[in-house]
């Protein structure tokens, strides 16, 4: 890899690789099949650090960079896409928000307890009808002096069972549509708010996705995060991080398929030698390699970005478009490259086939981080 | 008390190592902590924590040793002395335990915890030879210690007949075998704060000794040449009927293998 990498960055990803391929990876085909969630695999992942890495030290967190975090985040993927994604909502979009927009008191309450992992956090922002629009939201919260009445009902929240805090967009005021979204730190065992039906998913199964509903949920004034009309770019701002951490993801289970396919094809023999011998097979190997290089190029190039303190919205989003799509065409080459026994569970390649899948899809599908490229380079901001 | 623990950088054995013309080859080779002297940091960094010792690590030749004294470091050993001398390019275990020997004169410490061996050469002199050259006392293939007092530590090992226990009066020098413990991973504080610790760099000059004192002129083991191991020969596989080839296995096992 050409990207230079500093000691701390590699000490970093030599310590999360370890973790991950002793302890994480052990129980991923298992947890895959009972839909376990992996409690143990995030304790020890808080006691390491791997849970607040973006949060400063004076909130108990660790104040790594953004290169550290996606190299940590690509290796617990390698092991575990379950476990990714947990940490990845929990890390890029939950933590974030909170440090970013969240006031002193919010700070202090929350994130030491997300950063060593004693809470896990979720985001609700999608609704059933409103998925790519998220304008089109119909949660509502209304003021009732010190408290905000929350009504309405998110679809697909990541960890929506198992998280301890929700960071839940509603609208605050109808007529001013997207800029009338606001967001609010809800705490599981609020009233009113109900953990809905949990979905049953092709990949990603030891993770729970679920509805949330809200019925006249009562939350705290305080639990407002920002100012009203603020969620909508709160949301829009962990998209951003969020994108960075699902082109990570995509490289960690790419890199995964890819290594059991090379390591499956010097060993298989046909037609009385290896299969790796074949010019056919080399040349799907070599661009099996190509594609995941570049992926992780723009991987590392959208979080330099942000380390760096520029803009990187579209370099988030042509990283997460790339990436999610490679991993896509990488794990479909690798059940091919193993033929009959690729489609079958004694082999981990099917796992991340269908791990795979929605990762083009959530945090923004492949169409809508093309919408926010081309919005960039055009300039001309419009309607999907 | 004051603990000293040693470090060796070792060629990682798991891969896959060639040798040509009585060399190894370099290239590809990786290099990783050697397993015995991370365990000897464990053990130094549970006394630390459960005794309040004080932890000094060092390391000897290797090239750049920063990676794996920070992440010494990072699992939380408190300083850092590596030392590098081109004099020392040839040396072989005599001559590190001599160099150890000028550290350990240098620091007054308590108890020294080095690994049993190291991976590479597999030889398992250097704790012994340092011991011996301090005129301490030391033992070898530890699997636990236990501090009695400030001057007195218990250790076991294990031995050819079962499990020894030893009280040492201190100073002493302990080696130790992997079994001791698991060494933990090292967490993000510490490897965040690992880069913020300075490591000593010394040569032979700097720590008060020369290339002739250490004998580092004439080395008294040489590696002349690496040869690879023999492969192994493939296993006889019998298919059939079970009591022919019960019958075919014992005459082979006496006549062949002459194990019967």
């Amino acid at each position: 890899m050409s990207y230079p990498l500093n000691d701390e960055q590699l000490m970093i990803q030599a310590m999360v690789r370890e973790f991950a391929r002793k302890v994480v990876a052990t129980t991923a085909a298992e947890r895959d099949r009972t839909k376990e969630f992996p409690a143990d695999n995030l304790k020890q992942m808080g006691e390491l650090g791997l849970m607040g890495m973006a949060i400063p030290p004076e909130y108990g967190g660790e104040g790594a960079d953004t290169v550290s975090y996606v190299l940590a985040l690509s290796e617990i993927a390698y092991a575990c896409a379950s476990t990714a994604v947990v940490m990845s909502v929990h890390n890029s979009i939950v933590c974030e928000s909170i440090n970013r927009w969240g006031n002193e008191e919010q700070k202090k309450k929350y994130l030491r307890r997300l950063a060593r992992g004693k809470v896990i956090g979720a985001f609700g922002l999608t609704e059933p009808e409103a998925g790519s629009d998220p304008s089109a939201q119909t949660t509502t919260a209304e003021k009732d002096g010190d408290v905000y009445v929350v009504n309405g009902t998110k679809r697909f929240t990541t960890t929506g069972k198992n998280s301890g805090l929700v960071i839940v967009t509603a609208k605050t005021d109808e007529a001013k549509k997207h800029h009338g979204i606001s967001a609010f730190i809800i705490e599981k065992g609020t009233e009113g708010f109900i953990v809905g039906r949990e979905e049953d998913k092709l990949g990603l199964r030891a993770s729970d996705t679920t509805d949330l509903i809200f019925e006249n949920c009562r939350v705290p004034a305080e639990n407002l995060l920002g100012k009203e009309g603020d969620g909508f770019k709160i949301a829009m701002t962990a998209l951003d991080s969020g994108r960075i951490g699902i082109a990570a993801q995509s490289v960690g289970v790419a890199q995964a398929a890819f290594d059991a396919a090379v390591k499956y094809a010097k060993k298989r023999e046909q037609f009385g030698q290896k299969i790796s011998k074949f010019q056919g097979l080399r040349w799907i190997i070599a661009d099996m390699a190509t594609e995941i290089e570049a992926a992780r190029q723009l991987m590392l190039s959208a979080a330099a970005m942000k380390d760096a303190g520029k803009n990187f919205t579209a370099q988030a989003s042509m990283a997460k478009l790339f990436a999610s799509e490679m991993v896509n065409r990488i794990t479909g080459k690798a059940i091919q490259m193993f033929g009959g026994y690729g489609f079958t569970k004694d082999y981990p390649v099917e796992r991340f086939y269908r791990d795979a899948r929605v990762f083009t899809i959530y945090e923004g599908t492949s169409e809508i981080q093309r919408l926010v490229i081309s919005n960039h380079i055009l300039k001309d901001k419009r309607k999907p | 008390m004051k603990i000293l623990t040693t470090v060796k950088k070792v060629v990682d054995v798991e891969l896959n190592i060639k040798v040509n013309d009585g060399a190894i080859v370099e290239e590809g080779l990786q290099y990783v902590i050697n397993a015995w002297d991370e365990s000897a940091v464990e053990a130094a960094v549970q006394m630390k924590e459960n005794h309040g010792a004080e932890t000094t690590l060092v390391s000897v030749g290797g090239g750049d040793n920063t990676d794996v004294i920070r992440r010494c470091y990072a699992m939380g050993i408190e300083n850092g002395i590596h030392i590098e001398d081109p004099a020392l390019d040839k040396a072989d275990s005599s001559i590190f335990a001599k160099v150890l020997q000028k550290v350990y004169e240098a620091g007054n410490y308590d108890l020294v915890i080095t690994g049993k061996q190291a991976q590479d050469t597999d030889s398992g002199h250097t704790g012994i030879l340092l011991a011996e050259y301090l005129g301490l006392p030391c033992v070898s293939n530890v699997i636990g210690i236990e501090v009695i007092d400030e001057q007195h530590i218990s250790v076991s090992r294990a031995g050819d007949s079962g499990t020894e226990i030893v009280e040492l009066s201190l100073p002493a020098v302990v080696t130790v075998d992997v079994s001791i413990n698991e060494p933990r991973l090292p967490q993000m504080r510490g490897i965040m704060m690992a880069k913020k610790k300075k490591i000593e760099e010394m040569d032979l000059a700097a720590l008060g000794t020369s290339p002739d004192e250490v004998g580092a002129g004439a080395p008294k083991s040489e590696i002349i040449e690496f040869m690879e191991s023999e492969k192994r020969k493939g296993g006889q596989k019998f298919e059939g009927d079970a009591a022919e080839i019960t019958a075919k296995v014992v005459q082979l096992l006496a006549d062949e293998a002459k194990v019967l």
